[in-house]
């Protein structure tokens, strides 16, 4: 089943095209990868999925409804939810009432919505700072604040912008296996943002390139990793050339 | 702790006027009314102020619309005060909703300015609109009553009681805003305007209407206001536009949510009880005798707020208290 569609999606500002018909599908399930180098559009695609932005052309359609011109909340009822690239925690909240946020997206109830946000801190191994104001956690708690933030309005598609840029070595392997448990143990399908290959490589079942706005390659990790336009947008002309 | 000072607090507050009326005196009455008028002013601005994080700094328009609501309710229709004051308060809250959609769409300084605006708009109607009295406003006549009961159930209050009367009539108001308000703390609105005010785009990323959510706190911080006018109103005995949309309506109680601690339930009872004393003590020490008249008053008590805002920008809430207050327990 295919979850999201876009077709050829087409966003500009002023004389800059920072998507050109962009059209990518994923489908219920998958974990899918978006790549590409600084400035190749990744983050406006995102925007225009979230609602953030529309786009000038084409069309965005979400488990059967067209969602091109909804606003985010909107889109948020009907099963995307997402985490920001430069961290957007609740800052003068506590971590808990930060998921709890979230949890009230699907409940009225306060205790109800506590329990969900307490678990779901749990589940990203937060445990022991629910009580902590978000602004004083590290980056990387962060980063799992506003992935735990995002759970708990039970999405269906969850969008990942650099979630694990700025993290060490170490935080990264921690965030990674957090993603693939998400993928496991709540079913929900994934896009992952990064210019990191490492990380996007062995995380993703299929990877979508994109280079000044336009879609270069879509495909499996190892088949994109081979691709002549691809290695040219990373390494440069030369090197595509041998 | 919380609850034994919430207990002391409602007593020292009950008790507070008597000996003062045993006395004979009346002055001290009408402070207290003052500090709880605007304590209640300020646990409303707090809604859309401190917890959303919009400035507004046009909610007298409110104020007003409440005290001419009750006003012409009473003058026109002869309903009562009480009566008149849920339906006062819903014509505060129904108005300031449909002129506050609009403005959402603004944020920042221009929603701030936008709500200045309104003030500005409303000044012109209310002085020349001949239905509510344009400059001249509506004199609310006082009708006989029956004792202290009737006085009280037309929130009528004349004579060697009257500050006594409104006294209580503000502390049931006033209790009865910060109920609402506590609970509202507590529920899904008091975590979506504050989710709204610490990062609007990611409030809207986890399904909150940042729109609708900003059009509902203002219209509680107008509901309050609407039913502070009623009660002014009734205590000055006449409503007019330079009264009624009188800039200190926000601004009082603004600086009573700043001074006490914004975005905390009590910071507005705290800076009221601190800040209205203390500006009618200034008038009636420097503001009369030989300095009479120069604005001295004035000036100390701005020097006051600019010394807090200085030095504690968050308020006197935000000190640590608790620590202090373990710190002396534990040492005698």
């Amino acid at each position: 089943m295919t979850l999201l569609r876009v077709e050829a999606s087409t966003k500009r500002f002023g004389g800059l095209l920072a998507n050109r018909d962009v059209s990518l599908a994923i489908e219920a399930g998958e974990i899918v990868g978006l790549i590409g180098p600084n400035g190749a559009g990744k983050t406006t695609l995102f925007n225009c999925i979230t609602g953030y932005m529309h786009p000038d052309g084409g069309r965005i359609v979400f488990d059967g409804h067209d969602v091109s011109h909804t606003r985010p909340e909107r889109i948020c009822h009907l099963g995307v939810a997402r985490t920001w690239q430069v961290v957007r925690a609740f800052g003068r909240m506590t971590a808990l009432e930060n998921v709890v946020c979230g949890a009230l997206r699907r409940t009225n109830r306060m205790a109800e919505a506590r329990a969900r946000a307490g678990a779901l801190l749990e589940f990203t191994e937060l445990g022991g700072r629910g009580d902590m104001p978000a602004a004083t956690l590290t980056l990387a708690d962060k980063k799992r604040l506003e992935i735990a933030r995002a759970l708990a309005t039970r999405p269906k598609l969850l969008l990942l912008d650099e979630a694990m840029s700025g993290l060490t070595p170490i935080e990264t392997a921690a965030a990674v296996r957090l993603v693939r448990r998400i993928h496991e143990e709540l079913k929900v399908t994934i896009c992952v943002v990064e210019h990191v290959m490492e990380v996007v490589m062995p995380l993703s079942h299929r990877v979508v390139v994109l280079d000044y706005g336009v879609k270069i390659a879509d495909g499996a990790p190892h088949e994109v990793v081979r691709d002549e336009q691809v290695i040219r947008a990373y390494l440069g002309e030369r090197r595509a050339h041998r | 702790m919380g609850r034994i000072a919430l207990a002391v607090g409602a007593v020292a507050a009950i008790v507070y006027p008597i000996p003062l009326q045993i006395q004979g005196t009346t002055y001290y009455q009408t402070v207290g009314f003052l500090v709880l008028l605007n304590a209640m002013l300020g646990v409303g601005w707090n809604v859309i102020g401190g917890w959303t994080g919009q400035f507004d700094f046009g909610p007298q328009v409110f104020f007003a619309v409440g005290a001419y609501t009750a006003a012409l309710l009473y003058v026109k229709l002869g309903v009562d005060a009480w009566l008149g004051l849920p339906v006062a308060v819903g014509a505060a809250a129904l108005i300031c909703a449909v002129l506050t959609y609009p403005l959402t769409r603004l944020r920042g300084h221009y929603f701030a300015i936008s709500t200045v605006a309104i003030w500005m708009i409303a000044q012109p109607i209310g002085s020349t609109w001949e239905y509510i009295g344009a400059a001249q406003g509506l004199f609310i006549p006082v009708k006989a009553h029956a004792g202290v009961v009737g006085s009280a159930l037309s929130l009528q209050f004349s004579g060697p009681t009257k500050a006594l009367g409104y006294y209580y009539a503000a502390l049931v108001l006033f209790a009865a805003t910060l109920a609402l308000m506590a609970w509202v703390e507590r529920s899904k609105l008091g975590f979506y305007f504050r989710a709204i005010r610490d990062d609007q785009e990611a409030a809207e990323g986890i399904g909150i209407d940042s729109r609708l959510y900003k059009v509902i706190a203002r219209s509680l911080t107008a509901a309050v206001f609407g039913g502070a006018g009623v009660l002014y109103a009734f205590w000055a005995l006449s409503v007019f536009p330079e009264q009624a949309l009188e800039l200190n309506w926000s601004t009082l109680p603004i600086m009573a949510t700043v001074v006490g601690g914004i975005g905390r339930l009590w910071g507005p009872v705290l800076g009221a009880a601190i800040l209205i004393p203390i500006s009618q003590i200034m008038s009636t020490t420097l503001g009369t005798g030989p300095l009479a008249g120069r604005g001295i008053d004035l000036i100390v008590y701005g020097l006051i707020i600019v010394v807090i805002a200085a030095f504690r920008p968050t308020g006197l809430l935000s000190l640590p208290w608790a620590r202090w207050f373990r710190r002396r327990s534990a040492t005698s």
